[in-house]
Formats: C-alpha cells, structure tokens, sequence
C-alpha cells in the first residue's frame, strides 16, 4: 500500500510537473506528502477486535428464525435464494451451517453514482490545483464484488428452530481497477429484502414446490 | 511554501519510522504463538466452532471458509482497512482445547498483544453463553 500510494502520488507530481508551472508543482509535491502521510502509516484501530457499540444492533439486523423446519430444508431454501439473485456458491459447510456465496455487480446505480461523483469533485478539491480531467470521473461505471455468507445453525434453546445469520461486504472496482470502496454492508432494508426473500424460499421449500 | 515542504517531508520520514522498527522487533515463534492461543476446559469441539463463528460475525468478519474437520475457520473484516484472520481449534492433553487466531492487517501481520486479547475476550463470552446453552 505504502508503494503504491508512492507511485501514484510520483506519478501525480511528474504528470503535472510536465504541463505545470512551479507553483502547481510545489502545491502537488505537498498534496503527494499528504496523502503519503495519510495512506502511508496507517494503524490497526485499538477497537478491530472489540464489540462495537452496534453490534448488538448488527446482530439483530443480520439474525432470523424459522420454525418447523429441518436443516436441509433451510440450507436448500438459502441456496436457492442465492441462486435466484446470482450468486454463485463458494463453500459449504454443513456441519458448522456455514454457506458463502459471490458476485461480480454493476456498481453504477443512480443513487450510487451521484455519491460517488460527490466524492470524485471532493477529490479533485484535495488534489489542489490539479484540475479535473475528465478521468477524474473514474467511478461511474464501475463494478463491484459482493459477498455474502450464511450461518445456518440450530437453536441451543428450542427443537425444530433454526437461526440463520446473514453478514455481506463488497469492494467497489473503481474503472481503473483499484478498490474505490470497501465495506461491510449495515443497512437494514438490504438484509430485510433477503430474509423476505428466504421466507418465501423456505415456504416453497416446505411444499416441495 | 519552501519551509512547509521542509516539514511536510520531515514529518513523513519520521511518522513511519514506527514501521520500519517493527521489521527487525518481531519476537520469538514460541511468543507469538502463546500470544495467539488460549487453551478451553472443554471437549466440546462443535461448541467452541460455533462459538468462533459467532464471535467473528459480531466483530464485522464475513466467514470465508470454514472446515468441522479440520477444525479451522477464516474470514475478512473490511472497512477503510482489511483483516483477515484464521481460527483453528487443537485437542490437546487434559479434556483440553486450545484455540489460535491470527490474523492480518491490510499488509502486515499483526504482532501485538492487545488484539489477541481483545479478540479473546470477545470469545470467552460467546463461550461462555453457547457452552451453556444461551444464544
């Protein structure tokens, strides 16, 4: 990381080093040691491994229940509900609950891409005096990684429940391959929609439909 | 302008001096492993397996992958920054069972003592209510 951050901020300085007058260049040499600063050393948090205020919440979000149902009958309804949004299933493991899947997305939708153009002019503000070139607007049609994996296990507490627990992160590819963003997916209504589709599965499921 | 640059630079060659110490300041096999373990009075290996899912899905890891036989589980944290960690359970002499987590930061493995014993915690919990028989 530290390397290519380097690199790209050398590769900054020199590209407007070769159209730039002296003062755009000192500004973009400083702008470089900046972000070199930032990106650079960067730390482990002190709380990686610690229960975050949210986690409690995170878990609520992620957990359903389901009754009356066997452990085949959950693990095949979950499988068919990645199937049905085109994931394809990485690993399995039965014995643990444990059920991975991926996808490769196109990352532009509207309400996204307006963030993003948001962050690009942000980002050609940091990269003082550069100007905005039309690559700046790298982001808008990018594809993302998602990943999603289940936990399917029974109840400690009741017979014939099973509680499935449902955690999803995605990288965002910016155009020229490098990770825009990176994160763990917490909005509610993505993990709602899942689980409303899994109700459905699990019910067809059960019909043997 | 000359002078900010002047301390720019200094700032950045002494901010990751940290860093470059860390290279040659690793401790011994025999350190690091008794940092990243933590022996259970338990057989349960099924019980402690779940519990290790369990205590990473609380800490934001998405589960990779995960073997009941081979008794090891990995997965990935991301937000601005990625772990990745590896769990795996050992039988060892006693009724015993000894846990090893050890875990990635971005580039570099992590080496303080402070994390594993933050992720210990966590999993002494979660043991601690699956062991008895508590979600």
């Amino acid at each position: 990381m530290i390397s290519l951050t380097t690199r790209r901020a050398s590769e900054e300085a020199h590209r407007s080093g070769a159209r730039g007058t002296p003062r755009s260049q000192g500004c973009t040499y400083s702008a470089a040691l900046v972000a070199l600063m930032l990106a650079g050393c960067a730390t482990l948090p002190e709380d990686a491994f610690r229960l975050s205020e949210s986690a409690l919440e995170m878990r609520e979000i992620q957990v359903r229940t389901y009754e009356d149902v066997t452990g085949v009958q959950i693990l095949a309804a979950s499988s068919a509900v990645l199937q049905d949004l085109g994931y394809a299933i990485e690993e399995v493991e039965k014995e643990l609950g444990v059920l991975s899947a991926s996808k490769r997305a196109d990352a532009s939708n509207s309400a996204e891409v307006a963030g993003k153009i948001a962050l690009d002019v942000a980002d050609c503000v940091l990269t003082l005096f550069l100007g905005c070139d039309n690559d700046s607007y790298k982001s808008s049609k990018d594809v993302q990684d998602i990943k999603m994996t289940l936990v399917v296990l029974p109840d400690l507490n009741q017979d014939g429940v099973y509680r499935v627990r449902l955690t999803m992160q995605r990288i965002v590819w910016a155009k020229d391959g490098t990770v825009y963003e990176q994160e763990t997916i917490s909005d509610a209504a993505v993990y709602q929609a899942f689980f409303d589709k899994l109700s459905k599965s699990v019910f067809l499921e059960k019909e043997g439909v | 302008m000359v002078r900010i640059l002047l301390v720019l630079t200094l700032f950045v060659f002494t901010g990751c001096a940290a860093s470059t110490a860390a290279i040659t300041a690793g401790g011994s096999q025999v350190e690091l492993r008794q940092m990243q373990t933590r022996e259970y009075e338990t057989i349960d290996r099924r019980g402690v397996l779940r519990s290790v899912v369990a205590t990473l899905q609380d800490l934001g890891f998405v589960i990779d992958k995960a073997d009941f036989e081979l008794a090891t589980i990995s997965a990935t944290k991301l937000q601005k920054y990625e772990i990745r960690i590896t769990v795996t359970v050992r039988e060892r002499d006693g009724g015993r069972l000894a846990v090893r987590a050890n875990a990635r930061f971005n580039e570099k493995p992590i080496e303080d003592p402070k994390s594993y014993q933050d992720f210990f915690a966590t999993l002494d919990k979660a043991m601690f209510l699956t062991l008895h028989k508590v979600d």
